[in-house]
């Protein structure tokens, strides 16, 4: 960077960030690596000596099984006699496809949601208007008006999923004349009436802060491996609507797609945290007050105003959130769970690595070296990011 | 503080209810149900006999209905039979496994805490030393390393090549728990110390997994910690005091950088209860992480329900707990 050494009026702030960040040896590194898997990604097909799915077919195939590492085949072959070198050049792509797709959806999932919070928190939204109350103030847009009705069809829906649920419990106890299945359908039926007529005319009001926050403390009790075990098999599934679309769109990635929606449902918690409290002191700042006097829009004050303040930690996190994701991803293909063979990723090559180690150690050693290094790559790039970043550290 | 307490533990009540409600939903949508299995095992099986199995056990009724049967039939204690094993899901999960799993978790736990506690508070005070560089790289190492590349590792190292390579090394155990019982402990067949140490040759290479990653984490957690606390003005008013560096650094640093270190122990705990899937995988443990994995794969649903559901109460109570510690700890905090 030519400007690193001008004046310093003239230093941009990238030019300075810059300059910080060159001063991380490890995190330089880390960008180089970075910078060469992704060139091996791209290039791929011109990297690679062989076709990373081609099987060798003809008699006595057998004799191209677990081969160890030679002239022809560096890095030895397969379990099917496939280049297990080819293969490694393949997988940086789904596994660097998977970290990036990952990172971003879920960076920007967590962005929305913690900013919906910290701004709206202590500010509770009207989510419920009763058809017969009458409102207080006069001019409503049509999207509202639209929704009051829509809410009404929900509530009630919900009221009456209620009492069928408990009518279904409860109807063999009261064929039978079971004095606790008679208090217990009388009571919910009391709870619903009571509920039904206070719809009419009352309100609900929503606070966006502790339906978000419940939401994340919700989701973090939910063991997550098992969970995304679940997941991964019930998508995947072809019998069900998403698995059949996946594999119609995307036909043998289907599963790549399902990884990376199956990571971002999961991975958003994190920013969403780190960004709801930095929102929640941004937006008692001087400026957001202003912008706020000036009339800009709640959507204006907190994507134009708030968000860019908040960018730094955010960059951060989605650079460690990669690393993250593809040490995920490749925990998943290991347990079978992840993405599916013919595909080649990092982690689906490791399956059954456990019992290959005794007589084809080849087969387990390389994928597993390119995950670690990927991964220690993001992992200094985003201390490097973070120091570079962060006004307060002296570097 | 005790209106803190009961308010949170009011709080968990919906929040498991939401939980189990999630996983039952997910697990009763998995694809093919229970019975494919016994009408595959007996081809002649006519069609009403199918349907008298599926009212046998309950699944031609919608999901919800099943699944507040269940949660009525769960908190009066009955956790329905494991399929695979025919013994009742509570004492497959509680009596066969969660000790197991106690004993391979637990020990990783405390050798990362006992690792890193001593390992952070060296590397904070020579801050950019060399050793500080040396230990800063292992803990990048540490948290990058895949666990299942650092397990097949350590395999391929300890039971296979250094043995084949080094007259007379040791040949670690490949995996799985030695043949020797507790019972046989009681008969005086195995003296008690022959018994511990099979036990401990298993779990050498397990545990050190294991406990890889936390060492890593907590390391240079409780690096940053104290550096933290160490900028500090009190730190300098004790220096300026003419305390030894030894009273400073342990009386006054020390005991604050410690208290996030409660938290984030706190946190790990229902890690350790659900066990280690992927450790356990590779050196075929019978842990509960590799139960819940079996029982998913052969959809024996009343046991992954169990531990699943039980897992997420430890999780809600130890995240309570960790916040209770923490104000203990800290006076400067209060919950109201």
């Amino acid at each position: 960077m030519a400007t690193a050494t001008a004046s310093p009026q003239s230093r941009t702030f990238f030019s300075l960030f810059w300059r910080r960040l060159r001063r991380h040896k490890m995190a330089m590194a880390g960008l180089v690596v970075i910078v060469l898997l992704v060139l091996m990604a791209i290039f791929a097909p011109l990297i690679a000596p062989y076709d990373p799915t081609a099987q060798p077919t003809g008699e006595d195939v057998g004799q191209y099984y677990f081969n160890p590492p030679s002239r022809e085949h560096l890095l030895g072959t397969d379990d099917l006699g496939r280049d297990v070198l080819s293969r490694i050049i393949y997988g940086s792509r789904i596994s660097l496809l998977v970290g990036f797709a990952v990172a971003f959806s879920s960076v920007l999932l967590g962005t929305l949601m913690g900013t919906l919070a910290g701004y709206y928190a202590g500010r509770p939204l009207r989510f419920y208007l009763g058809p017969l109350r009458r409102e207080k103030e006069g001019f409503h847009p049509w999207t509202f008006a639209l929704w009051r009705v829509l809410s009404w069809f929900l509530y009630y829906g919900a009221l009456y999923l209620v009492l069928s649920i408990a009518w279904a419990l409860a109807e063999d106890g009261i064929r039978a004349g079971s004095l606790g299945s008679y208090l217990g359908f009388g009571l919910t039926l009391a709870l619903v009436l009571w509920a039904a007529w206070y719809g009419l005319k009352g309100q609900i009001r929503l606070d966006l802060d502790v339906a978000i926050s419940r939401l994340i403390d919700f989701m973090l009790t939910i063991p997550t491996l098992p969970l995304l075990l679940v997941l991964s098999a019930l998508l995947r599934d072809p019998e069900v609507a998403v698995g059949r679309w996946a594999q119609g769109v995307f036909g043998d990635a289907a599963s790549v797609f399902i990884i990376i929606f199956i990571l971002v449902l999961f991975g958003w918690l994190g920013t969403a945290r780190l960004v709801r409290g930095s929102i929640l002191s941004l937006r008692e700042q001087d400026y957001a007050t202003a912008a706020q006097a000036l009339g800009a829009s709640d959507f204006r004050i907190m994507f134009r105003h708030l968000v860019p303040n908040t960018l730094a930690p955010i960059i951060v996190q989605a650079t460690l959130q990669i690393g993250g994701a593809i040490l995920t991803e490749a925990a998943l293909s290991f347990l079978g769970f992840g993405i599916q063979p013919p595909v080649a990723t990092w982690g689906n090559m490791l399956t059954n690595a456990q019992e290959y180690i005794f007589t084809a150690p080849w087969l387990a050693l390389p994928p597993g070296f390119m995950i670690f290094i990927t991964v220690l790559a993001f992992n200094y790039l985003g201390d490097g990011l973070r120091d570079a970043l962060d006004p307060r550290s002296r570097l | 503080m005790f209106a803190y307490t009961v308010r949170r533990l009011l709080q968990i009540i919906p929040l498991l209810f939401a939980a189990s409600v999630v996983i039952y939903a997910l697990l009763a949508l998995q694809p093919g149900d229970p019975l494919d299995e016994l009408r595959r095992q007996n081809p002649r099986m006519t069609a009403e006999q199918f349907e008298a199995l599926k009212r046998a056990y309950g699944l031609d009724q919608p999901l919800h209905i099943r699944y507040f049967k269940w949660l009525s039939r769960a908190l009066r204690g009955d956790l329905g039979y494991s399929r695979t094993y025919g013994i009742p899901a509570a004492e497959y999960i509680f009596v066969q496994r969660l000790p197991k799993t106690l004993i391979l978790s637990g020990l990783a736990l405390t050798l990362a805490l006992v690792v890193a506690i001593p390992v952070g508070i060296f590397s904070a005070v020579r801050q950019y030393s060399l050793a500080d560089y040396v230990i800063t790289f292992l803990s990048f190492v540490g948290f990058s390393m895949p666990v299942f590349f650092l397990g097949i590792l350590l395999l391929y190292f300890f039971a296979i090549w250094l043995p084949d390579h080094i007259p007379g090394f040791p040949r670690f155990p490949t995996g799985g728990v030695p043949g020797v019982l507790w019972e046989d402990v009681r008969s005086g067949a195995v003296s008690l110390w022959a018994f511990l140490g099979q036990w401990a040759w298993h779990l050498v290479l397990p545990v050190v997994t294991l406990a890889s990653l936390q060492m890593a984490e907590w390391t240079r957690f409780m690096r940053a910690s104290l550096l933290e606390v160490l900028s500090q003005d009190y730190i300098r008013t004790a220096r300026a005091k003419g305390l030894s560096e030894r009273v400073v650094l342990y009386k006054h640093a020390l005991r604050n950088a410690l208290i996030p270190i409660v938290t984030l122990v706190g946190l790990a705990i229902p890690g350790v209860l659900g066990g280690a899937t992927i450790t356990e995988t590779i050196f075929s443990y019978p842990g509960m992480g590799r139960a819940i994995f079996d029982a998913l794969v052969e959809k024996d649903y009343n046991v992954a329900m169990a531990a699943l559901a039980f897992l997420a109460l430890m999780t809600a109570l130890f995240n309570l707990l960790a916040d209770l510690a923490y104000a203990l700890v800290d006076p400067r905090i209060r919950y109201s």
